[in-house]
């Protein structure tokens, strides 16, 4: 039961209370530059959480069973750790690529030109880096984590979509208009998310 | 053919600047810009990295801009980056231990950051060596000076200091938001905002 | 056959570029990696001395113990003539928003504590940041090495088993107090099986 409740702890903390986006400005820039349009917002959140499950599941492997490895420590491959991640996701993302493309044709059309900008989102970097940061021992745990990330992601990227669509019809000064006011918005709404901090102890 | 080719070289140089300023005009790479600029001193760290990296990548997707398939060409450049980026983190380790600690995992993720995959996708693979360095000093710099402009509005009204040195009366309330991420956020969005007012007016 | 040549002729300057990348992080690994160590072990140092002035050496006595579910190497600081001022471990636990890390010292019969210093913490700056201050930290200076009671007001001055939180960071507080008392325990028994304390 305690297991469970660490797992589901985890999940939350990630969500909401370290939340990438609005915490540690992870993948900002898809976050600022998605369209109003609340249906591509989730559809790149979805992708997005795959890929982060996916790809934060294969380096934790790599950096627990090849990298961390006491029996290799000596030959020092842990310096090429930002290397490999980073080649496990460019590699799960044309994978993903490919098994949409040739298994859900519908779903690979909707997603578009999202997939290949998933390798430089920032957020997937981020978060393999953040697991290896924050000493994640377990692997269930390490799976919780990416999920959770995924999901904080489009969650944020979803709230910011539905407000632009209403930022549409304000009457903002002009020379805010675009980027800034984006910008702002985003801003506020970190703040609200720093009321979560402090959820879990 | 020497002459218009440095009058080109001088323009590539200038646009990174300004006209095509990467943080204030492009939008790229905003995730540094807005984590690290907490201060002047984390800032410039990680400014004197992404030129490292910048240039370095540049130098070598243009030697190699030939030999390139299309198909591999992404996994090429991250591969290039990715290298010279755990060379950066390295030395920042080696030289400016406490900034590697502030900076933390800011640092890898110059991997992901746009700004370099961009420059490498859309001046270095098409141009040749000088052009493609001179895009990236020019490139660079301009980060460079966004990252200061933000990071010393915000580490003013934070803490009152810039470069760790008071410049604030003693009688300055620090503004506890500036540092955290909501002051990145609005502070950017202002400076955009004042920048685009300056160039409306001007047009 | 064909489809061999395919793959060499497509991905020969990926495996070229691969392994010239490899040596050269190899390389600077090399001629980094002693500055690197020596830096870290510096850092360390120095944070054990500001917490055990007179202590001049730092020497490891116990690589990766296991104390309240986290991994960290125990230090044994002694002066010139060889006393043993202290101990010093790493102490992990969750703070107000992520991971806290202290390096606590305790005295040589693990009777009180000599105080804690800051390794990593994410928390908020200028709120739960303040784990840092002087008045904070110099309230675990000469504690009794048992179990801490966090109040919420009181005499910060007296040192006994209670601290005073700080007015507006008390999550972080809570989880200073909750990593000592969480760890003191354990390295006592620890350190009484490897015969370093009675």
């Amino acid at each position: 039961m305690d297991y469970v409740q660490t797992l589901i702890m985890a999940f939350i903390s990630v969500v909401l209370v370290n939340n990438l986006v609005l915490t540690k400005f992870l993948g900002i820039c898809p976050y600022l530059g998605v369209s109003g349009r609340l249906d591509m917002a989730f559809g790149m959140g979805m992708a997005v959480t795959f890929v982060v499950t996916l790809a934060g599941t294969l380096t934790w492997l790599i950096d627990h069973l090849i990298l961390m490895n006491p029996a290799l420590e000596a030959y020092g491959l842990d310096v090429t750790r930002y290397v490999c991640f980073i080649l496990v996701i460019a590699g799960a993302v044309q994978l993903v690529e490919m098994y949409l493309r040739k298994f859900f044709p519908t779903l690979y059309e909707s997603f578009g030109i999202f997939l290949p900008l998933i390798t430089t989102n920032c957020a997937i970097l981020g978060l393999c880096l953040f697991l290896n940061l924050w000493d994640i021992h377990n692997f269930a745990q390490a799976v919780v984590l990416s999920f959770g990330a995924g999901i904080g992601f489009t969650i944020a990227i979803c709230i910011m979509a539905g407000i632009r669509e209403n930022l549409n019809m304000a009457d903002v000064p002009k020379c805010l208009r675009g980027a800034p006011i984006t910008l702002i918005t985003a801003g506020l709404l970190t703040l609200a998310f720093m009321g979560f901090a402090g959820m879990i102890k | 053919m020497a002459e218009p080719n440095q009058g080109n070289l001088g323009n590539t140089f200038i646009a990174g600047l300004w006209r095509e300023n990467p943080v204030f005009r492009l939008l790229l790479g905003m995730c540094p810009t807005l984590a690290v600029t907490g201060a002047v001193k984390p800032a410039l760290t990680m400014s004197i990295c992404v030129m490292f990296v910048l240039t370095c990548s540049n130098i070598v997707v243009s030697l190699m801009r030939n030999l390139l398939k299309p198909h591999l060409r992404i996994l090429m450049f991250t591969l290039t980056i990715a290298t010279f980026v755990t060379i950066a983190d390295l030395a920042v380790k080696a030289f400016a231990p406490e900034m590697s600690t502030t900076l933390g995992p800011y640092i890898p993720l110059i991997i992901v950051n746009c700004i370099i995959i961009g420059r490498a996708e859309a001046c270095a693979s098409k141009n040749n060596l000088i052009t493609s360095i001179t895009d990236a000093l020019g490139m660079s710099l301009g980060f460079t000076i966004a990252l200061c402009i933000l990071a010393s509005v915000r580490e003013l009204l934070a803490a009152g200091t810039i470069f760790d040195i008071a410049v604030m009366p003693d009688k300055f309330v620090p503004l506890a938001a500036m540092s955290m991420p909501v002051g990145a956020f609005i502070t950017l969005g202002l400076i955009l905002g004042l920048i685009n007012a300056i160039t409306k007016k001007r047009a | 056959m064909r489809s061999v040549k395919h793959f060499i002729e497509q991905s020969w300057l990926l495996i070229a570029a691969a392994f010239c990348f490899g040596l050269l992080l190899a390389m600077t690994n090399a001629a980094l990696k002693d500055k690197i160590e020596q830096n870290q072990i510096d850092a360390l140092n120095n944070m054990m001395r500001g917490l055990m002035s007179e202590a001049t050496n730092f020497e490891k006595v116990i690589d990766q113990a296991e104390i309240a579910g986290y991994k960290t190497d125990i230090y044994k600081a002694s002066d010139n003539g060889g006393q043993i001022i202290g101990f010093a471990f790493v102490g992990t636990g969750a703070g107000f928003a992520d991971k806290i890390k202290l390096i606590i010292a305790v005295d040589g019969t693990c009777d009180k504590f000599l105080g804690f210093d800051v390794l990593s913490s994410n928390e908020t700056p200028l709120f739960g940041d303040r784990i840092k201050e002087d008045w904070f930290r110099a309230q675990f200076v000469g504690a009794p090495a048992g179990a801490l009671e966090l109040i919420k007001s009181g005499d910060t001055k007296k040192i006994d088993n209670k601290i005073v939180a700080i007015t507006g960071a008390t999550v972080s507080s809570q989880a200073t107090v909750k990593i000592f008392n969480d760890h003191i325990e354990e390295l006592k028994s620890i350190l009484k099986e490897k015969g370093l304390i009675d």
